[in-house]
Parts: structure tokens; C-alpha cells; sequence
């Protein structure tokens, strides 16, 4: 019986009047990837920014419901939202290591920046994570360069490994790929695949193909609402919903 | 990738004009008596070279298009249906080759086997129908088809097993053509189940 | 261009001649004794920098801050536009501001109350400098540091305004550069002395003041030489400000590479 990480009960969210989010239910496994897809505009990325309490940073955001993290809520009062994005880590779109850090520095921000000053630790927290993210060989011997010197796949991969550092439970990737080329998405992928032993993934694409690659799990939205969820090749070779067949042959989005 | 798919649907049913042809010009002649090995051997060759066809096709179009859904279980199935055409071709060559095998064969009694031939032709007829139209019900219907052909040609080996004195020729040559049948039938099942996973998704245990 | 070009050849035309390192170094005294020099000039305009920025540094760098982060309300709103009103009071003003509080209250002239002039012009530019430099960093980078689960404040000091340095220093370069020239907050503030540094509650020298009292005096031949050795002083250390500002952004700027 398979464990759920995350599960969200009639989870809805607003920008302003705006209601992105329509009384989503979705429960997401855990040590397995989930892909979330849809066309643009549907509220991928509103709803994985709901899981670590990220959408109520911007201002005039509101959401309700309930979203369950080992069956704990949250958004329960009296939660700190702190804690939360340090069990539920994010990567974005565009990779933004901080610019003005070394690639050590930006791997150990986390720890650093939360208190941790042992450089030991720091040291073997970077390593680890850096080998999580298939980066540690190729930076080793340059751990000190600066941030954005990388090329655009390791820059993300060193996002990753940022995320990583601060030993999260789950990794949310907002499009982790879509400013890479096909050869660094590749690697990305692969990594996806590794880290899902350890880590529950969620990731959100547009790219089909490769939620069909990666994930083992796809969740369809459309306008905010959950059109269909259920285990990857079955919702690829097979879709229930007319909607979900739709899309996938390119009938709209 | 559409009119890759329409290519792909031109093709199939190309051969499946073709085959039903084939099938019942090689019954026909069995039937009749006549040799059209020839003909029936160069359409047999042809169907062969569009299966390959539309093997390639379907290939390539899974490998520049990465269809899924309903696009991906119709390029599957085409390989499949295609191949079910290939074999009738196959069969009627067969079927013409019993004339070179036991010559004339103007003795024996061909009823049965011209009656189930008839219902063969009738399976190819609405197997094609079906995947034209994807047409599911007609699809199911094939099934009950189906179990005719089987029966009468258990039906014909047992009564010639328990018969040793009739003409071994025409015992012979006619188990060898129930037999092509029963397989002919057997194939027009499969395009009917193939019609019904394109729909549907569906797939059919195989017997 | 002209007019740059004529005011340097002129001031450097006239004030080169004086310059030597006595002249540097030693303190006015007495003007007209041709030895006298301007070394208590520099030694105050650099003092009165230097206090002038432990106050108004702090002050605009963390009301910048607190603008950009969190200044999106109506009390935001409202110490922004006092904040550019304050920008653009004449500076005399300021002056007599300073003296009516701190000069009277010490009781007479004081580079303290200077400090304090130099402050109030100081501190809107500071704080409108570094306002927006913060706001120049893309919420990217924000977005990256609250993910990692790191506070709210700590990402403001610590992320945010490390990225943004580069552009509150060069705001911070570009007042100096803007209050070493003010000399009417100075008249009324710290007076002027011939000598040097004796105290922050007393009177002190300063460059443009110094100028100005040159000025006055200027039938004498060696304060007309002074002068204009001091005007010169005055805009290489203006222009190495500039200079140093346009050396910094250049090159390794982490603001471009932030917005890469």
C-alpha cells in the first residue's frame, strides 16, 4: 500500500479576484515522480507554489483548503511556513543561482543562512548534495568560481543542489527544463530519476514527452480544475476523460 | 503528423481491398477448379511489400511525432491489421497451392468447404467494414463468425477421421483448406479486437 | 563638453602652480602668509565626509531596505514623498536648520553640526540609491532564498541587498562626491577654522569653505593662489569619486549578472 506524501483536499487558490485554483483533491506518492501537465494558463505552477507556501508571498494571493504533508496540514494555525519550504523544496524555471556567491557558497546557502557555521558539515552537506545533482565532477575542482560562470544545465543543476542541502522531502521543479537544451535536459531527466529513491518529485511540465519519460504518476489540469490523475502509461496510451484525450493528441493547448 | 496518420489509414485500407480480393479469387478458384496461381501468388508478394510499407511509416511517425492516446493506439493497430491482411494473402497463396499439390480435384464435394468460404469472405467483408468505420459493435460480431468457421472445420476432420474410406485427396485437400480458413477467420478477429482497442483501449485476451 | 573642458583648464591652469607638498600639508595659519596651506582643509572635508556617512549611511541604507521589501502601504508611500521633498530642499535651508538646533544648542560652531547639515542632504539620496538598487534585483533570486525555507529578513540582508551592493555603494560614492562640494550648510554650520582638527564640538575647515574665504580675501596674491590650488583639490577629488563609480559597475557587476 503505497504511502502518500502530499495530499490536498479541495485545495483553492486566488490572485486577487482571480480564482486560479478550483477545489483541487490530489494526493501525490510518495518516493515516486508526479507530473503535473496542462496548456498554459492552467495553474501548474499556482499549485505546486501552494504546496510549500509559496503563493502567499505574492501579494494579494489567497488560497483555502487543506494540503496534507505526511498527513499534517500545512496551513494549520500557528504553522510556520519556514519550516514547511525547508521539508518542500523548489527549483525554477529559469535557474537563479545567487550571483554573487561561488558555487560552494551558493550549495551551503541554505545551511549557512539558517545557522549552521561547522565547516565540516558544510563541507560534506556540499559534496553530498552536489553528487545528488550530478555536478560534483564537473565543479570539484572549482568549487570556489563563481555561481553564474557555469553553463545554463549546471547552473540548474546547482539550484538543485542547493535545494538539496537543506535536506528536503519533497522537490517541487517549476519547468526545471524548459530553458535548457536537449542534452542538459537529458541529464536533468536522469537525475529525476535518481532522486526519486530518496525524494518524492513533483514536477510540472508542458512538455508531454517528458512527463511521459519521467514521471510515474500525471496529474491533468485544466483552468484550475483536475480534469484527470492516475499512473502514467495509463493515462498516456489510454486516457479516461475526452478532455485528457484532447490535449494529448494536440487538439488544443 | 495528421496527414501522416491519414497516409498510414490509405494504406491499411489499400491492403485490405486488395486482401479481400486475393482471398476470394483464390476461394473461387478452388471452388471452380480453375488456376490462377499466378495472379494469386503476385497479389500475396504485393500485400507482403505493403506491409512493410506500412511498418516503416508507423515507425517513423512514432519516432518524429511521439503520438500518445488514441494517436499512438491507432498506429500500433495498424501494424497490426496490416500484418492480419498480409496473412490472408499468405492463406490464398496457400489455398492456390492445393491445386499444384493434388491437381484436379473436380470429384470432390466442396460444399462445406465453399460454404465456409463464403463466411470467411463475409468475416474479411466486415472485419474491413469495422475498421473503417471503427465500428465496435460490428467488431463484436466477428467473434460468433468466428466459431462457425471453427466448428465446421472440426466438424469436417472428425467426420473424415472416422471415415477411412473416402477419397484421400479430396479429405486431404479439403482438411488443408478448412484449415486456411479457420486461420483466415482467426486473423479477422484479431483486426475486429484491434478495432476495438483503438476505441477503447481495450485489449482482448488472446485464445 | 565646453564648458567641462574651460572650468578644468582654467582651474587646473591656475591651481597647478600651487600645489606642492607643503601646500598639502600645512595648515592655513594666517592667510597672508604665503606658506600657509590647505592640509586642515582636506584633513576637514574628509572628517566632516566621514562623520557625515556614519550617519546617514545607516539611516538611508535601512530605510532603502525597508522601502523596497516592504513599502508597498500607505506609510511607505508617505515616506517616500518625504523622502524626495527632502531631496529637493535648497541646501541652505538644511543650514539653517542645523544651526538653529545643534549650533545653538553647543553654543557656537561646531563640525558636528556640519556632520549633521551634510546628513540631511545626504540621506534621501542614499535612501532613493539604494531603494532602488534592491528593487533591480529580480524576484528570481528572492524567490530561490524563501524557497530554501531562509527568512524573510535574512533574505532582504544577506541575499538581497549583497546582490544589490554594487549599487548602493555607487549611491553612496555619487553623495559624497555631491556633499563635499556644499558649501552653504557649511557657512552656517562649522564656520571654518585655520587650523586643524581640535574637536567634533568645534569649528572646523573644509574645502569649499576654504575656497570661499579665498575668495574674500583675494587681493591677497598667495590667497588667490590657495584658492585655486584648493578648487583643484576639490574636483580631482569629485572626479576620482566618479571615476572610482564608473570603474565599479563596470566588469565584474553582479547586478548584470543577476539580470543575465
Amino acid at each position: 500500500m503505497e504511502k502518500f506524501k502530499i495530499q490536498t483536499e479541495k485545495l483553492n487558490a486566488w490572485f486577487g479576484n482571480n480564482h486560479v485554483l478550483k477545489d483541487l483533491s490530489i494526493n501525490i506518492k510518495e518516493n515516486e515522480a508526479t507530473a503535473i501537465i496542462g496548456p498554459s494558463g492552467c495553474g501548474k505552477s499556482t499549485f505546486i507554489r501552494c504546496l510549500n507556501r509559496m503563493h502567499e508571498l505574492v501579494p494579494g494571493a489567497k488560497s483555502s483548503g487543506v494540503v496534507l504533508l505526511d498527513n499534517a496540514n500545512v496551513y494549520a494555525r500557528g504553522i510556520d511556513p519556514v519550516t514547511v519550504r525547508r521539508r518542500v523544496g523548489m527549483v525554477f524555471q529559469k535557474p537563479n543561482p545567487f550571483p554573487t556567491m561561488s558555487v560552494y557558497d551558493n550549495v551551503a546557502a541554505g545551511l549557512k543562512l539558517n545557522g549552521i557555521r561547522d565547516h565540516q558539515k558544510l563541507d560534506r552537506a556540499v559534496k553530498r548534495s552536489l553528487e545528488l545533482a550530478f555536478l560534483w565532477d564537473e565543479v570539484k575542482t572549482q568549487l570556489d568560481k563563481s555561481g553564474t560562470s557555469l553553463s545554463g544545465g549546471q547552473q540548474q543543476r546547482l539550484c538543485i543542489a542547493r535545494a538539496l542541502a537543506v535536506e528536503p522531502e519533497v522537490i517541487l521543479m517549476d519547468e526545471p527544463c524548459s530553458a535548457l537544451d536537449p542534452i542538459a535536459t537529458a541529464k536533468i531527466e536522469e537525475l529525476i530519476a535518481s532522486l526519486k529513491d530518496q525524494y518524492t518529485v513533483v514536477i510540472v511540465t508542458h512538455n508531454m514527452q517528458q512527463a511521459a519519460r519521467v514521471s510515474d504518476s500525471t496529474a491533468f489540469l485544466y483552468l484550475g480544475q483536475l480534469i484527470e490523475y492516475g499512473e502514467t502509461t495509463q493515462l498516456f496510451e489510454n486516457p479516461t476523460e475526452e478532455l485528457t484525450e484532447r490535449y494529448l493528441t494536440g487538439k488544443f493547448g | 503528423m495528421d496527414i501522416g496518420l491519414e497516409r498510414l489509414r490509405n494504406m491499411v485500407l489499400d491492403m485490405a481491398d486488395l486482401s479481400e480480393n486475393t482471398v476470394s479469387t483464390s476461394i473461387d478458384a478452388y471452388v471452380q477448379g480453375k488456376d490462377l496461381r499466378e495472379r494469386i501468388y503476385g497479389w500475396s508478394e504485393q500485400l507482403r511489400m505493403l506491409q512493410d510499407e506500412v511498418s516503416e511509416l508507423a515507425v517513423e511517425l512514432i519516432a518524429r511525432y511521439q503520438p500518445v492516446a488514441s494517436d499512438l493506439r491507432f498506429i500500433k493497430s495498424c501494424m497490426e491489421v496490416a500484418y492480419g491482411f498480409s496473412r490472408f494473402g499468405r492463406y490464398a497463396h496457400d489455398i492456390s497451392d492445393v491445386f499444384g499439390i493434388f491437381g484436379d480435384l473436380s470429384k470432390c464435394d466442396k460444399t462445406t468447404i465453399e460454404q465456409a468460404g463464403d463466411q470467411a469472405k463475409n468475416m474479411i467483408r466486415v472485419s474491413i467494414k469495422a475498421f473503417t468505420e471503427r465500428n465496435v459493435e460490428l467488431a463484436g460480431n466477428l467473434k460468433k463468425m468466428d466459431d462457425v468457421v471453427d466448428n465446421t472445420y472440426l466438424d469436417f476432420v472428425r467426420k473424415s477421421a472416422s471415415n477411412p474410406l473416402g477419397d484421400l485427396k479430396c479429405t486431404v485437400s479439403g482438411t488443408l483448406i478448412l484449415r486456411y480458413l479457420e486461420r483466415i477467420a482467426d486473423h479477422a478477429t484479431y483486426v475486429g479486437e484491434s478495432v476495438l482497442y483503438i476505441v477503447s483501449g481495450e485489449r482482448t485476451a488472446r485464445r | 563638453m565646453l564648458p567641462l573642458a574651460s572650468i578644468l583648464i582654467e582651474v587646473v591652469g591656475k591651481g597647478l602652480p600651487a600645489i606642492s607638498l607643503s601646500f598639502l600639508t600645512k595648515s592655513t595659519g594666517n592667510i597672508t602668509d604665503p606658506s600657509s596651506g590647505i592640509g586642515n582643509a582636506i584633513e576637514g572635508t574628509l572628517i566632516l565626509i566621514g562623520v557625515t556617512c556614519l550617519i546617514a549611511v545607516p539611516v538611508g541604507s535601512f530605510a532603502g531596505i525597508y522601502l523596497a521589501e516592504f513599502g508597498d502601504n500607505k506609510f511607505g508611500r508617505t515616506i517616500r514623498f518625504l523622502n524626495d521633498v527632502l531631496a529637493e530642499f535648497p541646501s541652505i535651508v538644511i543650514g539653517i536648520l542645523a544651526f538653529s538646533v545643534v549650533v545653538i544648542a553647543i553654543g557656537h560652531f561646531s563640525a558636528i553640526a556640519g556632520a549633521v547639515a551634510l546628513s540631511i542632504i545626504m540621506l534621501p539620496i542614499v535612501t532613493r540609491t539604494t531603494e532602488e538598487s534592491i528593487k533591480l534585483v529580480p524576484s528570481s533570486i528572492r524567490d530561490a532564498s524563501m524557497a530554501l525555507g531562509i527568512r524573510r529578513w535574512r533574505t532582504s540582508l544577506s541575499i538581497v541587498l549583497v546582490t544589490a551592493k554594487d549599487g548602493v555603494i555607487t549611491g553612496i560614492m555619487l553623495s559624497i562626491a555631491r556633499i563635499s562640494g556644499e558649501t552653504a550648510p557649511l557657512l552656517m554650520t562649522v564656520l571654518g577654522s585655520g587650523f586643524y582638527f581640535s574637536g567634533l564640538d568645534q569649528p572646523i575647515d573644509a574645502l569649499p569653505l576654504r575656497i570661499y574665504s579665498d575668495y574674500k580675501n583675494s587681493n591677497y596674491p598667495s590667497a588667490l593662489a590657495q584658492g585655486w590650488g584648493a578648487a583643484l583639490i576639490l574636483i580631482v577629488l569629485v572626479l576620482s569619486l566618479n571615476l572610482g563609480v564608473r570603474l565599479l559597475t563596470r566588469g565584474r557587476s553582479s547586478f548584470a549578472r543577476a539580470r543575465a
